[in-house]
């Protein structure tokens, strides 16, 4: 029967390639499924088992290799390590495995003496698997360890925090719990960075760093005083050079330090600052255009206001301008020229240079200003010479480097390289070239407060401030004070900031007696402008070249008793 | 009976074994060879921040000031030691103008 005829096929030979067709089918199956098998296997070999291989030989190898996420380090601005973690060493043991008891002890105080024979012997002779005998080992304890051969000892390798500059930077860079977890500081800050085993770049300057504090502590030596902060700050940007806290720590004995010395004076304590807040009221007085340049204000007699009588430290029998205020630090003047422009435009410019709130700086340790805000005549005046307003240092910093960084707003910051936020102008350049001259001259003339703060040829500016100390219960200690100087240098295009404040000088028999910031803050200003001048490039130039005096203002001062014409 | 082509097949599924057998191998040994290296790197790394950590702790800036104070007699520089050569020929000819008028 011919079913196929079209394909000329007949049945017997139909069915006997049919069953070719079956055989090849079967074939050809097996085929596609043991490829299929071997393509997964091939797949799975390549991926999956690929992790499973590593995780378990990571595991087999951790107890050789070292831990691979360390925790980031901590650079200063030339990449010199602030902060680091290194891998050490630690000392178990497991007491049931120990075979000869006396024998391991006397071999263990052969190679570390520092441990006790009864406190051994008690550790020994306890129930637990798990004994730490030392935390910390030299890599040349463990070789003698090994060469020993000693049963029962267990090594394991643990990371450890170390600050190889110990007090340098310390209230910065602050610390690590024993988890490796950012506690204070830089590392609380920049945790989540610095976890990944990212690596922070601070504008620190270390070699600054260790000249601000190194003349600090000096002073405070000098002058018994209980502490003190310094700040060393690029006047254009707000990165931060130095900024020292004393007394300080090393950092790497965190754990073990009193709450007194890990407090940062200079950007967490508040503290009245006096009169270095003349800055301010003279800067208002311009900018406001209420009070004419030119315009005197008779301080010849102590100003009664309220319950309150207002004197000056050096008074003088005539009226002064302005600039006359400032260099003379006249509290007196000061206070008439706050009653001019009120308090309104007082707590505006307060508010806009950043007076009144906490800093934005990359510190957890931070400071909020506290500001009398009752818009009473009597606080206006007072807060214009700086009482009744308390800020930190760095507040101060940030204030003097907006006005003479052409009135632009300067927020400090510690890191390098941090993208500029927009710039807020907040005096004008005018103003801010007036302060300038102002300030140039509280260092220069020699009616100035801050005489002992000027080096020739670096041309430095500033104001000095020496003020009450606040009691904790209110009210003012008669013998204790505040004393800083704020300024920077080279006036004619100031560069660097620098802000010092000293916490409680005593008078001493070489200042005659004295504790003003004239004699305690102002010599740190000339030793440390010395040092770090040549470091940061800042050349020396000569007051009469025309880059100075086409730059600032040049008013006359008049001395005591001199005040018969302008 | 088995034919040709199916010696051909089991020849091919039994290299191609053999082969993921010894690929699996190759891929264990070199897995292994992977994590030592890691471990080296790791270890390197970690010998290098002790050793940075060493010399930066040796750099302090107050040993260094020691070491130049007292070992080579440095002294701090002054603004007379690099003051500006032109500064001063300027002010000397103001001065000098000053004397001929």
């Amino acid at each position: 029967m011919k079913i196929f005829h079209f394909l000329e096929v007949d049945l017997k030979k139909f069915n006997h390639s049919k069953s070719r067709k079956i055989k090849l089918m079967i074939c050809g199956s097996i085929l596609v499924i043991s490829f299929t098998v071997i393509g997964y296997r091939t797949i799975s070999l390549a991926s999956v088992n690929r992790d499973n291989i590593t995780n378990i030989l990571n595991k087999k190898i951790e107890s050789r290799a070292f831990n691979s996420n360390l925790r980031g380090n901590i650079y200063d601005r030339n990449n010199k390590i602030l902060a680091t973690t290194i891998d050490t060493l630690s000392l178990n043991i497991n007491p049931q495995e120990v075979l000869n008891k006396h024998e391991t002890i006397f071999k263990l105080l052969h190679i570390f003496p520092q441990l006790d024979k009864k406190d051994l012997l008690k550790k020994f002779n306890s129930n637990k698997k798990h004994i730490n005998l030392l935390r910390e080992i030299s890599p040349w304890e463990h070789v003698r360890l090994l060469q020993t051969g000693i049963e029962g000892l267990k090594i394991q390798k643990r990371s450890k925090r170390i600050y190889p500059n110990n007090t340098l930077a310390s209230h910065i860079l602050g610390s690590t719990d024993i988890d490796g977890k950012g506690i204070a500081g830089v590392e609380n800050k920049f945790n989540s960075k610095l976890k990944k085993g990212e690596n922070v770049t601070l504008s620190i300057h270390s070699g600054i760093q260790h000249i601000t504090r190194k003349l600090l502590l000096d002073q405070i030596t000098r002058f018994e005083a209980d502490g003190g902060a310094g700040i060393v700050m690029d006047a254009k940007n707000g990165q931060i050079y130095s900024t020292v806290s004393l007394p300080d720590y090393n950092a790497n004995n965190y754990s073990k330090i009193l709450n007194k010395t890990l407090f940062n004076k200079a950007t967490k304590g508040i503290y009245e600052l006096g009169s270095t807040l003349k800055l301010i009221t003279a800067a208002i007085a311009f900018e406001s255009k209420l009070i004419n340049e030119n315009e005197v204000f008779d301080v010849s007699k102590p100003l009664k206001v309220s319950s309150r009588i207002i004197t000056d430290f050096h008074p003088l029998n005539y009226s002064i301008n302005i600039p006359e205020v400032i260099v003379h630090s006249s509290n007196i003047g000061s206070a008439k020229i706050a009653e001019k422009f009120g308090p309104n435009i007082q707590l505006k410019y307060l508010k806009s240079l950043g007076l009144t709130n906490i800093l934005s700086l990359e510190i957890p340790e931070l400071g909020k200003p506290q500001v009398l805000m009752d818009k009473k005549v009597l606080t206006t005046m007072t807060i214009s010479y700086g009482h009744g307003i308390s800020i930190t240092p760095m507040h101060l910093a940030s204030v003097t480097a907006t006005i003479v960084n052409n009135g632009l707003k300067v927020d400090p910051t510690l890191i390098l390289d941090q993208k500029s936020k927009k710039i807020k102008q907040i005096i004008s350049p005018e103003t801010s070239m007036k302060m300038k001259s102002i300030m140039r001259l509280v260092v220069s003339n020699k009616h100035g407060t801050a005489k002992k703060a000027d080096v020739s040829g670096y041309l430095v500016g500033g104001k000095t401030g020496t003020a009450e100390k606040i009691r904790p219960n209110g009210g003012y200690f008669k013998k204790k004070n505040i004393v800083a100087f704020t300024g920077a240098f080279p006036m004619n295009d100031p560069k660097f900031i620098i802000t010092i404040m000293i916490d409680n000088p005593k008078g001493q028999t070489f200042s005659y007696g004295f504790r003003t910031a004239g004699w305690v803050v102002a010599p740190v200003v000339k030793k440390l402008v010395t040092r770090i001048a040549p470091i940061l490039d800042v050349k020396p130039q000569l007051e009469s070249s025309s880059k100075f005096s086409n730059n600032l203002l040049n008013y006359k001062i008049r001395g005591k008793n001199k005040g018969a014409k302008l | 009976m088995i034919r040709y082509p199916s010696f051909l097949i089991i020849f091919v599924i039994l290299f191609l074994a053999i082969s993921l057998y010894q690929i699996k191998h190759l891929i264990t040994k070199k897995e292994i060879e992977l994590a030592q290296i890691k471990a080296n790197i790791n270890g390197a790394k970690s010998d290098l921040n002790i050793l940075k950590a060493e010399l930066s702790y040796l750099k302090r800036p107050d040993r260094i000031e020691k070491i130049a104070l007292s070992k080579l007699g440095l002294k701090e520089i002054l603004p007379t030691d690099i003051w500006d050569l032109k500064d001063l020929i300027n002010i000397t000819d103001s001065l000098n103008d000053g004397e001929h008028k």
